[in-house]
């Protein structure tokens, strides 16, 4: 029994008793490894799934889906030759799978972009002034409007993605990659008035 | 003519913008745009437009990513999870792909229904009450991640703990304090019918209604879910007031684990409440 002490003790600190011997055991070498991997790739992933229209929460879990995967990947001593390759790999394959299960609901997104791109018109006469801010959704509506392998390379390739990962996430050849980001961009030129 | 000399086309200009030529190639075409103003412009508009779309893409995603903070929180908790599972011997085993090994195995299996067929009903009965309560144990959300969910105490004597008002033992956590466990624990649009917001070392043992004590427990979780801790922690606070157990005890072995603490006091592998369940399900079988 312990002695008698005030009930109104307002320092609430937290529990150390066996709690901390069970409990604090370190993370492994593969955990900190994963946690390292999450703070340098989470955003380009999060924004990578996120510009398939799926909505941030589902991203959120696909995200943490995808470093749960790599954990178990790397603990069962599996390759580790270009893991930026095969995170976003997973990361896309998850993507699409869950854009598949929300389809009403990116049908209706898709919806609001077409309406988006009707109301967006592409070819600006020379004398027209435009705010960097309409330049900008006038580009990305043109990337929307791309096939979506051509929308993949892109969006790869603005995350820091070389041609030879972006194959590898795509199932792609070099030279497709290649040769889909020149037609991009080619497109993109022409959008932009340049 | 060189090949120097020739105008490059959008494809070489773009691999050699993103260094993916040769690097005899690349050096060739470092010669040309050095000398050639037409193609060094079309390289200027190749990347103005990469530049635009990098900035457009970024500012239109940007605003939308949630603080890291919740979600690296949530991913630590997971993998020490993970990590604390051991790896599945069977997973092993199912790696190799040597005949002998898959004679064994087959031999293995064959021996091991043999023994089932002939094991009696008791046997077969506590070892699936087993395998269960291996199986739950490892529930997901069932028990708190505790780097987030440490357990916190006050300073009370068994007698404040045994003289609390009953609305006092179960109070409920205010709206505010529930969203902030779970931004801590990075849940994102957690619907309130989804978890109970409980504590770790509850009032009535003198656990406190603040961040370090509380934690989302999920409904889904089937067997050690919130109603069986519910019993625990009574009959921990029983124990407790009868003077049948040290106050600082119970809360240790509550906040450490409380599953193994269900174990430890009602000497049993399973809910008590599932294990009836289970009983009179499998008194239903037929006896073979």
């Amino acid at each position: 029994m312990r002695p008698a002490a005030s009930i109104t003790d307002s320092n609430h600190l937290p529990f150390t008793g066996a709690s901390e011997a069970t409990f604090s055991a370190k993370p492994s070498d593969i955990e900190r490894e994963v946690m390292e991997l999450f703070e340098q790739f989470r955003n380009p992933l999060l924004r990578y799934s996120l510009s398939f229209g799926v909505p941030v929460h589902d991203a959120e879990e696909i995200i943490q889906e995808v470093f749960l995967a790599l954990f178990r990947h790397l603990q069962s001593g599996r390759s580790r030759k270009n893991l930026r390759g095969w995170i976003f790999r997973v990361t896309h394959n998850l993507t699409l799978k869950q854009r598949h299960a929300n389809q009403r609901s990116f049908d209706r997104l898709a919806t609001d972009t077409a309406i988006a791109e009707e109301q967006c018109d592409p070819s600006p006469s020379p004398e027209e002034h435009l705010s960097a801010a309409q330049r900008r959704d006038r580009l990305l509506a043109v990337v929307r409007a791309l096939p979506q392998a051509d929308q993949g390379c892109l969006r790869l390739r603005a995350e820091g993605l070389r041609y030879r990962e972006i194959a590898t996430v795509l199932g792609m050849s070099l030279g497709s990659v290649s040769i889909s980001l020149t037609r991009s961009l080619a497109r993109l030129i022409r959008a932009d008035g340049r | 003519m060189r090949s120097e000399d020739l105008h490059l086309s959008d494809h070489e200009l773009l691999q050699a913008a993103d260094g993916e030529l040769p690097a005899r190639r690349a050096s060739q075409i470092h010669v040309h745009l050095a000398a050639c103003w037409d193609c060094r412009a079309r390289m200027a508009e190749i990347e103005a437009t990469i530049g635009d779309f990098a900035r457009g893409h970024r500012q239109a995603l940007d605003p939308q990513l949630p603080s890291i903070d919740g979600p690296r929180a949530l991913l630590r908790a997971q993998l020490a999870e993970l990590a604390s599972k051991p790896v599945s011997p069977w997973r092993q085993l199912f790696r190799f792909n040597s005949p002998v090994r898959t004679a064994a195995l087959v031999g293995t299996a064959f021996l091991l229904f043999f023994v089932a067929a002939m094991a009696s009903k008791f046997f077969f009965q506590n070892s699936l009450r087993a395998a269960n309560s291996a199986m739950f144990t490892s529930e997901r959300g069932a028990v708190p991640n505790h780097s987030l969910t440490p357990g916190a105490t006050r300073r009370v004597t068994v007698s404040d703990v045994c003289s609390l008002p009953r609305e006092q033992v179960i109070a409920e956590v205010s709206a505010p304090l529930r969203q902030e466990v779970f931004r801590e624990y990075g849940i994102v649009n957690a619907r309130a019918s989804d978890y109970e917001i409980d504590y770790l070392i509850a009032p009535g043992l003198g656990g406190v209604g603040e961040i370090h004590n509380l934690w989302p427990e999920p409904y889904s979780s089937p067997i050690w879910n919130a109603r069986v801790k519910d019993d625990l922690e009574e009959h921990l606070h029983e124990m407790v007031c009868a003077g049948r157990l040290d106050l600082a005890t119970a809360q240790g072995d509550i906040a450490t684990d409380w599953i193994a603490a269900y174990k430890k006091y009602f000497h049993t592998d399973t809910p008590l409440t599932f294990s009836s369940r289970l009983t009179s399900a499998l008194n239903s079988l037929p006896l073979r």
